[in-house]
Parts: C-alpha cells; sequence; structure tokens
C-alpha cells in the first residue's frame, strides 16, 4: 500500500475497548483512524469533514438501530464512500437492512483483526480501480458473467450486479473454477470471514436474489447438498 | 368416590320425599276414617231416634221377652223369597243359619226356621244315613221308621201334633198325630228316646193300628231328600196353622234316636221370635246405597233389615293393581278389630247376617258405637251400632253396615297419585342432580385434560384452557392455571432464548479479548509469549464455537422463517448428502436404502440438508467404531418417511418423551464438541416447517435407537 496521503476511517463503536483495539490494528496499517462514541459526535464531525471509508455498529449507545439511521445519512451525503457495518448482531435481517442501505459489507464481529484490515484494503483498492482506467488483466468470464477482480465489480449480461464485498468474494471464488465444489468453510476463507454455515447459505441465497433480478433464469450457482456449491455454465 | 357418586348419594335424600307423601296419605286416610266413623254413627243414632218414637211400628211383641235358646225358642227368619220345597236350603238367601238340636242317644239334627208373608218353613238337617221306610197303614207309636216330629200351638193356643215320614224320598204331606188324649202321653213317651220303641207296651197300646189316630194334612207340605251323610226335610205350614210356640224332635227308627224338643219336656220353651212386619219397608226409607241397616231387639234377633253393602263397581278395577299401595299404608292396621271379634254367633244365637257385629253388646246396653270389620269376601266395612230407647228403657238397637271399599278406592287412588308425583319428583331430582354431576365431571374431566396435555411434546405451552370464560370456581381454577401457564411459558420462552441472548451478549466482550490478542500478537511477541496468545486464542475460538451453537436455534427458527419453497428431489438431496457424509466422517459406515425413482419434495431444501447433518452427527456421535448407520427412505401413504438408524445405545423410555425439546441434552460428555441440546429441536423445526413429524425410538432389533422423520409429499 503506498500513498502519500493516509486515508482517514472514522470508527463509531460505542464500546470503548473494542472501539480503541479496531483503531490500534487499523493505525497499524497505516490508517488514519478515527472514533466516536455515539451517532451524534460522528454525525456532527462528518458534517465539517468526511472520512475516507466507515466503521460503523448497528447499536451506538441507547439507540439500537442508530447505525443504521448514520449509514443513511451518510450514504446521502456521500454515494461512494465505503460503509462498513461491524457488528455483533448476526441476525439475516439486519444484514439484509444493512446492506440495503447502502453498506459496503456487513461484518459481523467474530471477524478478525487482519481480517478487518484486509477488507478496508479491498474496499480501498475497489475504489482505486475505479478511478483507474480498464485493466483487463484480472477480467473473469464465464458465460454472460464478467468479474473485475481489480474493481471488485460484477456484471451479468453487461449489467452490474450490485455486490457487497463479501458477495463478491464467493462469486469470485466460485466462479474462478467452475464446476468445482466449493465447501463453505473454503467460501469462507475466500471472503476473509468467519461465519456459520447459516450465515453462508443466506448469503448465497442473497446472491441468487440479485441475479434473479436482472436474469429470471439464473440457475448458474448450484447447491451440492452436504458439501458446498459450484458454478455452472 | 366420584363426584357422580357422591351427589347421587346426596340425592338420595329426595327419597325422604315419598316417606313423608306415605306419611300424610296415613294421617288423610286416618282422619277420613274418623268423620266416615263419626258420619255413619250420626246416621244410625238418627234413624235410632226415629224409630223410638214409634216402638209399635218396630217391636212385635210389646214385653221383653229373653230367647232361650236352650228351651227350644226359635228365632223366625224373615225370608226375602218363597224358597222351592227341594230339601235344599240354598235358596234361603243368605241367611242359612243352622241351630243345633239337643240329642239324645247321639242323632244329630240341625235347624232353621223362616217365614215369608204366608208361610212359615222349616228345614232340617238329620245325620242318619241308614233311611227307614214309613210302613204302609203306619201307626206311629209302634212303627220303627225316620220321622220329624213338629208340635204346632196354633194362633188358638192349642197343641196340634204333626209328622213328617216317607216311604220314599220326596214330596209329602205332613201326617196329624189325631190322639187327643194320648198326645202329651206319647209326647211324653217321644222326649225319652228309649221309650219310644216300646210303646206298644204303654196304656195306649190297644189303640195301636187305630187308622183314624194320623190323618194326612195336604196344607202342610214337605220334601224329603236322602243324602250321603242322612235326609233333609224341607216343610212348609200356612202361617194362619201357627201361634207363638212350635217343637221340633227327629227321630231314627233304625237305631231308635231321637234329638229335639218336646212340648213335654220344655213346656215353656219352642217360642217362636218373630221380625216386625213392615219393619223393611220402614228402613229401606232412612238408607242410602251401599248400606245395610238392621234392627235388633234385646235379644240380639234381627226385627227388620234393608239394604246391601255390595260393592259398587267403581273402583274395584284398579284394585288389583293398586293393593300393594295399600299394603303400604296398612302397615297401621291397628283400626281393625282382631279377626276372632266378629266372626258369627259363638254364643250360639241365631244372629242372621248383622250376627257379626261387634258393637252390637254395647249398643244394647245403650252405647252408641263405630266398627271396622272386614268381610267374609276381604271386602272392608264400616258399622255402626245406635241404641232405640224407649222409655228410657233400651230396646234394641240399630245397626248400619256401610261399604268402605269406596272410600278406600279413594284414598288407594289418593295415596297413588301421591306416590307418583313423589316418585316423580324424586326422579327428577335424581336426574337432574346427575345431569348436574355428569356436566361437572365433564368440565373438571376436560380441564385436567388440558391441564394434562399443557405442556406438549414439544416443550410448547397451550395458554389457553376451557371453561376459562365461566364465571364459577371451576372457571377461576381455569383462570388460575392460565395465568400459571403464563408465567411458566414466559419462563420457558426466556430459557428457550436464553441461548441466542447469551450468544448475543458474550460476542462483544470476546470480541474484545480477541481483537486484543490480534493487537498484542503484532506487537513482535517473544516465542514464550506467542505460545500463551496463542493458548489464548484457541480458547477464544472454543469459546466462539460454544457460543455459534448456542445461537444456532435462534438462526435456524430465523431461517425458517425466510426460508424459499421449491420443488426438489428428497432422493438425490440425500444421495448426494451421504457422498459428503463418507467423506466427511471416514470411520464410520453408512448404508443406504433409497426408493429407484426421484421423491419430489415441496420445501427448502437447505433446511432438509440442516435436518440431515443433525440426524447423522446424532448418529455418528452415537454408533459404536464397528457400527454401521442406516438411511432409509420409503414411501407410505402420502408421506415420505426418512428413517436414520444407528447401532449402539438405546433411548430410555424416560428420555423419548423430551428427545425433541430445546435444550434438552442427555448424553455424557464423550467429545470435545459443545452440545446444547438444540440438534434434534432443530430436526423437528424443519420437520414440521415441512407439515411433517420427528420421532424417535429404538429399533426392533433393540441393537439401536431410530428416528424417524415423516414428509408428507406435494
Amino acid at each position: 500500500m503506498i500513498s502519500l496521503v493516509k486515508k482517514n476511517i472514522a470508527i463509531v463503536e460505542d464500546e470503548p475497548a473494542l472501539r480503541e483495539n479496531y483503531s490500534a490494528a487499523l493505525a497499524r496499517h497505516g490508517y488514519a483512524v478515527k472514533c466516536y462514541g455515539n451517532r451524534h459526535t460522528a454525525m456532527q464531525a462528518f458534517r465539517t469533514h468526511l472520512p475516507d471509508l466507515a466503521i460503523i455498529d448497528i447499536s451506538l449507545e441507547d439507540e439500537a438501530e442508530g447505525g443504521f439511521d448514520l449509514c443513511r445519512d451518510l450514504r446521502a451525503a456521500s454515494a461512494e464512500l465505503p460503509i462498513i457495518f461491524l457488528t455483533a448482531r448476526d441476525s439475516e435481517l439486519d444484514a439484509v437492512s444493512g446492506l440495503r442501505l447502502g453498506a459496503d459489507d456487513f461484518l459481523t464481529k467474530d471477524v478478525s483483526l487482519p481480517h478487518l484490515a484486509a477488507r478496508v484494503a479491498a474496499l480501498f483498492r475497489r475504489i482505486d480501480a475505479l478511478k483507474r482506467p480498464d485493466n483487463a488483466a484480472e477480467l473473469i468470464r464465464r458465460g454472460a458473467l464478467a468479474i473485475d477482480g481489480e474493481k471488485m465489480q460484477t456484471t451479468w449480461k453487461a449489467s452490474p450486479v450490485t455486490l457487497s464485498l463479501t458477495e463478491f468474494w464467493i462469486v469470485h471464488a466460485l466462479a474462478r473454477n467452475p464446476g468445482h465444489v466449493k465447501s463453505r468453510q473454503q467460501l469462507m476463507d475466500a471472503a476473509n470471514v468467519v461465519l456459520d454455515d447459516n450465515t453462508i447459505t443466506s448469503h448465497v441465497k442473497r446472491i441468487r436474489r440479485k441475479f434473479q433480478q436482472l436474469d429470471a433464469s439464473f440457475d448458474s450457482i448450484q447447491t451440492v447438498y452436504g458439501m458446498g456449491y459450484r458454478w455452472v455454465e | 368416590m366420584s363426584i357422580r357418586l357422591q351427589l347421587l348419594v346426596v340425592a338420595l335424600i329426595t327419597l325422604v320425599l315419598p316417606w313423608a307423601g306415605c306419611q300424610y296419605a296415613r294421617e288423610l286416610e286416618s282422619a277420613l276414617r274418623d268423620s266416615q266413623e263419626r258420619s255413619l254413627l250420626a246416621s244410625a243414632g238418627t234413624i235410632a231416634n226415629a224409630l223410638s218414637a214409634e216402638p209399635k211400628r218396630v217391636f212385635r211383641n210389646a214385653d221383653l221377652r229373653a230367647f232361650e235358646a236352650r228351651g227350644g225358642d226359635l228365632y223366625v227368619h224373615p225370608l226375602a223369597n218363597q224358597p222351592l220345597l227341594d230339601g235344599y236350603a240354598e235358596d234361603w238367601g243368605n241367611s242359612k243359619d243352622l241351630v243345633t238340636l239337643p240329642s239324645m242317644a247321639g242323632l244329630r239334627a240341625r235347624v232353621q226356621v223362616g217365614s215369608t208373608e204366608r208361610y212359615l218353613y222349616i228345614y232340617v238337617e238329620v245325620d242318619d244315613a241308614h233311611f227307614d221306610p214309613e210302613p204302609n197303614d203306619v201307626q206311629p207309636d209302634n212303627d220303627l221308621f225316620d220321622r220329624i216330629d213338629v208340635w204346632l200351638q196354633g194362633p188358638d193356643g192349642k197343641d196340634t201334633r204333626y209328622f213328617f215320614a216317607t216311604a220314599a224320598p220326596g214330596l209329602h204331606a205332613a201326617q196329624q198325630w189325631m190322639k187327643d188324649d194320648a198326645a202329651s202321653n206319647g209326647a211324653a213317651s217321644i222326649g225319652e228316646a228309649a221309650s219310644i220303641g216300646e210303646a206298644p207296651s204303654n196304656g195306649e197300646a190297644p189303640s195301636s193300628g187305630d187308622a183314624s189316630r194320623v190323618q194326612a194334612e195336604p196344607r202342610i207340605q214337605a220334601c224329603w231328600l236322602q243324602t250321603s251323610q242322612g235326609y233333609h226335610l224341607e216343610a212348609r205350614i200356612p202361617l194362619s196353622f201357627v201361634g207363638d210356640r212350635l217343637w221340633i224332635a227327629a227321630y231314627d227308627g233304625g237305631a231308635k234316636r231321637s234329638a229335639g224338643f218336646t212340648p213335654a219336656a220344655n213346656p215353656e220353651g219352642g217360642r217362636l221370635f218373630f221380625s216386625t212386619d213392615g219393619l223393611d219397608a220402614l228402613l229401606a226409607t232412612f238408607i242410602r246405597d251401599g248400606t245395610h241397616a238392621a234392627v235388633i231387639d234385646t235379644n240380639a234377633l234381627t226385627l227388620g233389615s234393608a239394604g246391601s253393602v255390595a260393592a259398587q263397581p267403581a273402583g274395584s278395577a284398579e284394585e288389583g293393581g293398586m293393593s300393594w299401595y295399600r299394603t303400604l299404608v296398612e302397615a297401621d292396621a291397628s283400626y281393625l278389630p282382631p279377626p276372632a271379634a266378629g266372626s258369627g254367633p259363638a254364643d250360639g244365637r241365631p244372629g242372621g247376617d248383622v250376627a257379626r257385629i261387634a258393637g252390637r253388646p254395647t249398643a244394647l246396653s245403650g252405647e252408641p258405637r263405630a266398627q271396622w270389620i272386614r268381610g267374609e269376601d276381604g271386602r272392608m266395612l264400616l258399622s255402626a251400632a245406635a241404641p232405640i230407647v224407649v222409655d228410657g228403657v233400651a230396646r234394641g238397637a240399630v245397626l248400619l253396615e256401610q261399604n268402605a271399599e269406596q272410600m278406600l278406592a279413594l284414598r288407594t287412588q289418593a295415596f297413588a297419585r301421591l306416590f307418583h308425583l313423589t316418585v316423580l319428583a324424586t326422579a327428577t331430582a335424581m336426574t337432574v342432580m346427575l345431569a348436574f354431576a355428569a356436566w361437572m365431571t365433564f368440565r373438571i374431566g376436560r380441564l385436567r385434560d388440558a391441564a394434562e396435555h399443557a405442556l406438549g411434546s414439544d416443550g410448547q405451552i397451550r395458554l389457553t384452557m376451557p371453561e376459562s370464560r365461566s364465571g364459577d370456581e371451576i372457571g377461576a381454577l381455569a383462570r388460575g392455571f392460565e395465568r400459571l401457564l403464563a408465567r411458566l411459558d414466559e419462563h420457558t420462552q426466556y430459557l428457550r432464548t436464553l441461548g441466542g441472548k447469551l450468544s448475543h451478549e458474550l460476542r462483544t466482550p470476546l470480541t474484545i479479548v480477541r481483537s486484543s490478542l490480534d493487537n498484542l500478537e503484532s506487537q513482535g511477541l517473544q516465542e514464550e509469549q506467542r505460545s500463551y496468545i496463542t493458548r489464548a486464542r484457541e480458547g477464544t475460538q472454543r469459546l466462539q464455537a460454544i457460543l455459534t451453537s448456542l445461537g444456532a436455534a435462534a438462526r435456524v427458527e430465523e431461517s425458517i422463517k425466510q426460508a424459499d419453497r421449491s420443488n426438489f428431489d428428497l432422493r438425490e438431496l440425500i444421495a448426494s448428502t451421504l457422498l459428503a457424509y463418507r467423506g466427511g466422517f471416514p470411520d464410520s459406515k453408512f448404508e443406504q436404502e433409497l426408493p429407484d425413482d426421484p421423491c419430489l419434495l415441496r420445501g427448502a431444501p437447505d433446511l432438509i440438508a440442516q435436518l440431515l447433518d443433525k440426524l447423522i452427527e446424532n448418529a455418528v456421535d452415537f454408533c459404536p467404531p464397528a457400527g454401521a448407520i442406516r438411511i432409509r427412505l420409503a414411501r407410505a401413504s402420502g408421506s415420505f418417511v426418512l428413517q436414520v438408524s444407528n447401532d449402539g445405545p438405546l433411548i430410555a423410555a424416560w428420555v423419548l418423551p423430551h428427545l425433541f425439546e430445546s435444550l434438552y441434552e442427555q448424553r455424557s460428555g464423550r467429545d470435545d464438541k459443545p452440545h446444547f441440546g438444540l440438534g434434534l429441536y432443530i430436526v423437528k423445526l424443519i420437520a414440521e416447517f415441512h407439515g411433517g413429524t420427528a420421532r424417535a425410538g429404538n429399533r426392533e432389533d433393540g441393537g439401536g435407537a431410530v428416528f424417524t422423520v415423516t414428509l408428507p409429499m406435494i
């Protein structure tokens, strides 16, 4: 990571110890980190200066859904700002809500610090790649599917599919070796997340649904019961 | 003792009703009896008063003669109809009342005298089996033959001697003994039975054989009837022949025996006591139907009578069916006289049909009296007697007899109605109580059943109870149950969600520990410190796994809520899953038994795969190293039956009902993996999501456990 200007990361987390740990880890990776304990102070700071990336917890002090409101406000302020939800809440509903509000990724607190750093780096990389001219080197084409590994962009029949980071990596891992069965564990490793089987299942379900919104006949991700998933063309 | 039985016992108290009714009926009856007695007594008194005003119409003789049965006095029964001269007394009406004649040398004879308006009738029964016929050209003093002698004191006061004898039984006329001077002698000789046969040796011997001494009297007719016991004689004498006295004697010619009275032996006897002419008609004007009235004189001889106590047709028809009521009421029969008291003329007096009236003696002594008696035919009669007092002397008495059957029938009817009513009331009360008890029992039973099944086998609590809307105590009990169950349910819910909550709440501190470890690791540690970090990290990982399992059920419940249904081939799913298990559990032996054709199921394949996961994991955990795990899929009546069985220990019977409950764990830790008893709960959740069921049991061969999941076909 060669950058003259340190990227600004804002962490909005009401648990001080956790906040400090995340802050220390990210600072070690060369980011400028600012921490906020609640939505009010965070929003006040964001009005004067937007960070380059925001990591938000959903429940903030006395606001059980404060993170969602914050995400909505941030997304209103900037369409490109990468937002990661990092929360102890792992329910399907929370994940769907968070991603629908425009978050780029939804991580549970099970994620390790190195994984978190990798995520953050990946998101910055995607933003950087979007700013650079096209580079076909990392392009994977599987029939109607095209994956730009550099920009972390996915298209289906030339239409962009808006995938979260975790979803992108799952699709990426499956499409790289079509026909090969990827176990849930392999998919978790590829996405740099520690999730249980159910969460992988719901991720896959969400991915399918996103493709099906573009093409109702989409059937390329196949479940191999007891083992995992594979990409078929 | 069930409530039903208890209430039934309580209902027995209503049996008091029939008892009370019975008491009431008795008292009513006693009052009725009293009033009837009083009324009859009043009637008798009224009649007696009326008669005492006209003593001449009542008493034939003004004097108070004493009746001497031993002296040969005879009561002349008034006869309603003229009897046929046939030797039988059956047509003498119901007043057959024979007087035994005094016997000499053992000849037994009985006599009765009666009269119509024109004739005096004599009926004699003689026990003399050997018939000695009257010879031709009879000489009564000498000839030995059976005969009956009758001395008549005519209206002129002169005695005439007749005798009845015949050569052959049948009708014949009396013969007059025409020996004027010797009449008394002959009579005297007849008084001595032994001397009768020696008549020829008497002073009259020379006159024997004189035909003029016997003369037929055709106006006096008689019928001689021979019977196996002896003979009967029925004779008819015009009343114009009859004065005040009459003597009768029977003579057995063969055995020289005699019986009877003679003027010589009983010169003061042989008086005839007649009833009073016209008294019957007079009495008839006083009485009503169903009443019998009689007037007796001081000798208790009937001077006149009227009416009869014949039972009215009404009421008698029911008697048979109702007699048992009467026996019930007449447990108290103390008002009846002892049976012997009124049964016939025990003192040898002729008394006619009123002789049985026990009130007679007291009435004759001046005391009115009423009495209940039972007639010969079993009918109840009420009798009353009142004295007829003339000039301060009781000259006789009026006897009234009334048929009490009508009153009895009335009473029986009233009692029967009362009895029926009370029995009906009792039966109704009992039925109502029984029905009420049944209803209560039903309600309590319903509540009990609901309470028993409130906690379902799936651990779900049914919060509503039957009867909870009722306002009574059972409703209150049901509401108490509901409150209890609601609190229990809250607690159960809390327990059920505890895993998820714990997993959620512990996640943050765990993350703090782990992220701290991450940071620590990046500080460039020494080797020794690093190993501690590694151990701490392993610890957090295990903690992480525990939290994940704890939250698994909650996540499954959530994913079930959001599951999409699609049609898929269950057989293929199982086959492919099994392939994975063979790889995943290389130490276990899997056997499969799947149908040949696809098994289409509608549901969530991911969930079914998860269900299978849990079942296989469970089977692998309990299967011994050399054992096999058998997976079987079959069709059965509209459902797919998935069975996963494994060799290994059996499931205890008391565990079976709880196996599928959340957080129920019965295994001793055999491995490091945490077990929270959620696996089978998840199996059940998924089976129920597909409209199916999950069951646990032991294999029939006793070699292990078997888990059966039923999933309905499309």
